[in-house]
């Protein structure tokens, strides 16, 4: 910009450019602040359709004191930590020990990365119908609180390993092959040269892939829905089941919303922990 | 399978709607619309009598209005549109556990003022439809749970649990049949139907007026018993906690059961040779009872109300009246098998040809048919239940101490609202 130019005209360009960004900063807020901020006022109220005698008080924090003492809530929540603690380190595993085979060169090396990929491509209800087949033949498995989680869990990994092993691939295919060789010329095993080398810059890779599948297993939804209903009981639910359970089919929307608020919460504390780790995460790989 | 004509019917109604319906609510017919199942043989024959209907009256054109035929997201959307106020439809088709709540919430109409004379219906009928002494909905078909067995396995139905537990592993002894008795065990309101025959069995209610009572001994029995014959007697498949209504009926139509607990739609699948294995081989009887109590069905079945937000109460009243009467009953009953609410069609002889099963004891049942607790606030103390019942049966809980922790959530709920012990009496 010209040091000549007058400062109207500096002031002119700012109007435009608010002018020229204002749909978009307004379309963010209409599409993802409105809702947040009428969630969140609809959670201070007692709000229960089938009960319409009781009117829509506001109540302050009540909802947020119920949960808290809620059973089901806390069940729920521990679900959901364990369902994606458990899943997304078996895909974390197995995804990097398929993105290390597929790394190598062997003949078919493109179809078999492609077809590695279909479980992933199957849409979730369907995959889940299809392991909810397989595991009614067993008698009873459906139906035990701790062996319905295996269904679950096998068909989760099934289908998101695939995601894991590609991104990990492409993580893999930026390390520099010359690494390997000077590793090799100072005598370094194949596990030393997998822990000192692959690992730490593979870490940036791995890190967005944990990242990717918490979030995503925190969210877990229609894959139980279809599977278990959240049953035997309430055996295997998780919060986003219990949510959709308080909201859509009780139709308590106070009470459903403040779930769908504590929901958001912990998923959004979730991503800003992950997005500190990984930012430091490049700088150490970097320096 | 059955979403997407139901959809296409939908977005098709909602088109001709669009077309049809403005210019006609000057002057010309009133518009009278009915909500409920639209889909397959219950479609058709609504649209049959609707058409007949509108013959018989010039000045009322009725229209049906899709639903989904799954309870609980029929309920959801009822819900919706009543909160909404929506004026439309006018008639709804709705489950006897919903009437207390619609009527509470002050969602439809008392029809008592058209319906002087309900002395034709059976009582349980018109109990399960009333709130606070008046009747909300019209009776329009019961289903019962009735037991159904194979008549080429046992000479007569047992009339105790002992009975037909006894049998039943005698019966299933050799691996044939592979299952002994089979039922809808799911997490869902089905369960709780059969938990109420089961209970009725042993002489318990769910609720006495506003106090929780089902974690009583008698229900603590009722739900001992169900965990056992899983567990410990095997005379249950432990896959019935997956299982919905057409999944037991699926095992017994095979041949793969010995009894099964339904609801009276089965009867007619299963009298069909070309997909039945057992048409001919069975027979209903009423449920086995235990020690102090006597056989119970569970009482369902469909109702007809009048939106209260709706303009055409007095025209819905005479497609209600239309649809309620014995003739039509009986049709629906040679269609699709679904039991009349009024007494008297079961002395008419077109009914024994319309039914698969005897109508005196058809009758039989239905006498002793109980309404789940008649209450506004039903479906919150059956999702209550229901996780509770389902935690004892996979063995999560003991029956005892499920059943008190159900128990007091149910009490504190009806507390919570007003219907509690001291306040009002909830039936």
């Amino acid at each position: 910009m010209p040091p000549t130019e007058p400062r109207g005209a500096e002031a002119r360009e700012a109007r435009l450019a608010w002018w020229m960004t204002g749909p978009a900063v307004l379309t963010i807020l209409l599409v993802a602040l409105f809702p947040l901020g009428w969630t969140i006022w609809e959670s201070l109220h007692l709000h229960d359709l089938r009960m319409p005698w009781l009117g829509r008080p506001f109540v302050g924090l009540d909802n947020y004191v119920e949960v808290l003492q809620d059973r089901r809530f806390w069940d729920s929540m521990a679900h959901t930590v364990w369902f994606a603690v458990v899943s997304v380190s078996l895909e974390l595993v197995v995804g990097c020990a398929l993105a290390l085979a597929m790394n190598r060169t062997f003949r078919g090396r493109t179809l078999v990365r492609l077809s590695i990929l279909i479980p992933w491509a199957i849409p979730t209800v369907v995959a889940a119908l299809v392991w909810r087949f397989m595991f009614e033949g067993l008698e009873g498995w459906l139906a035990h609180d701790l062996k319905a989680w295996v269904p679950i869990i096998l068909a989760d990994a099934w289908k998101e390993t695939p995601f894991v092993a590609l991104l990990l691939l492409a993580g893999l295919q930026g390390i520099d092959p010359s690494l390997y060789e000077a590793a090799r010329i100072d005598g370094a095993s194949s596990w030393r040269q997998f822990r000192h080398v692959t690992l730490p810059l593979l870490a940036p890779a791995i890190m967005v892939a944990l990242i990717f599948r918490t979030m995503n297993a925190f969210r877990v939804f229609d894959l139980i829905y279809v599977l278990t209903g959240g049953g035997p009981g309430t055996a295997t639910e998780p919060i986003s089941l219990y949510t959709f359970n308080s909201l859509m089919q009780n139709l308590r929307f106070g009470y459903g919303s403040t779930l769908s608020v504590l929901v958001f919460l912990v998923t959004f504390g979730l991503a800003l922990g992950y997005i500190r780790l990984l930012g430091r995460g490049l700088t150490e790989t970097r320096a | 399978m059955i979403r997407r004509p139901g959809r296409w019917a939908v977005g098709g109604l909602g088109l001709l709607c669009a077309l049809g319906c403005g210019p006609e609510s000057t002057g010309g017919p009133t518009t009278v619309t009915v909500s409920g199942s639209v889909l397959g043989a219950e479609g058709q024959i609504l649209r049959r009598q609707l058409e007949r209907f509108d013959r018989e009256h010039a000045e009322i054109r009725v229209e049906m209005r899709p639903t989904p035929d799954a309870a609980d997201l029929r309920h959801q959307l009822y819900v919706q549109w009543l909160n909404a106020r929506a004026t439309d439809p006018d008639i709804l088709q709705v489950d006897a556990i919903w009437t207390p709540e619609f009527a509470a919430a002050g969602w439809i109409l008392p029809v008592d003022r058209y319906a002087s004379d309900t002395a034709d219906f059976f009582p349980v009928t018109i109990d399960a439809n009333r709130w606070q002494g008046r009747l909300f909905a019209m009776p329009w078909f019961v289903d019962v749970g009735m037991l159904y067995w194979r008549t080429d396995l046992f000479s007569e139905a047992p009339r105790t649990w002992d009975a037909l537990d006894r049998e039943v592993r005698g019966a299933i002894a050799d691996g044939t049949p592979r299952y002994g008795l089979v039922w809808q065990g799911a997490r869902y309101e089905g369960l709780v139907t059969v938990f109420v025959e089961y209970l009725g069995g042993f002489g318990g209610r769910i609720l006495d007026g506003g106090r929780v009572t089902v974690a009583e001994e008698p229900g603590v029995r009722a739900l001992t018993l169900m965990r056992d014959q899983i567990h410990r007697i095997g005379v249950v498949p432990g896959r019935v906690l997956t299982w919905h209504e057409e999944e037991p009926r699926f095992a017994f139509q095979n041949g793969e059961a010995a009894m099964m607990r339904n609801w009276p739609y089965a009867a007619g699948p299963m009298q069909d040779t070309a997909e039945s294995k057992v048409a001919g081989r069975f027979a209903v009887a009423p449920m086995p009872a235990g020690p102090g109590g006597h056989p119970t069905a569970a009482f369902g079945g469909a109702q007809l109300a009048i939106n209260a937000f709706s303009p055409e109460a007095e025209a819905a009243w005479l497609v209600i009246d239309y649809l309620t009467r014995p003739e039509q009953m009986l049709e629906r009953a040679q269609l699709v098998g679904q039991f009349p609410t009024r007494t008297a069609s079961y002395d008419d002889p077109a009914l024994a040809h319309a039914l698969e099963i005897p109508p005196a004891q058809a009758r039989e049942i239905i006498e002793a048919a109980v309404p789940r607790p008649v209450t506004p606030v039903y479906t919150q103390l059956s999702e209550i239940l229901q996780i509770q019942l389902h935690r004892a049966l996979s063995r999560q809980a003991e029956p005892r101490d499920a059943l008190a922790r159900a128990a007091a959530e149910m009490q504190e709920l009806l507390d919570r609202v007003g219907l509690g012990r001291g306040d009002v009496a909830a039936d």
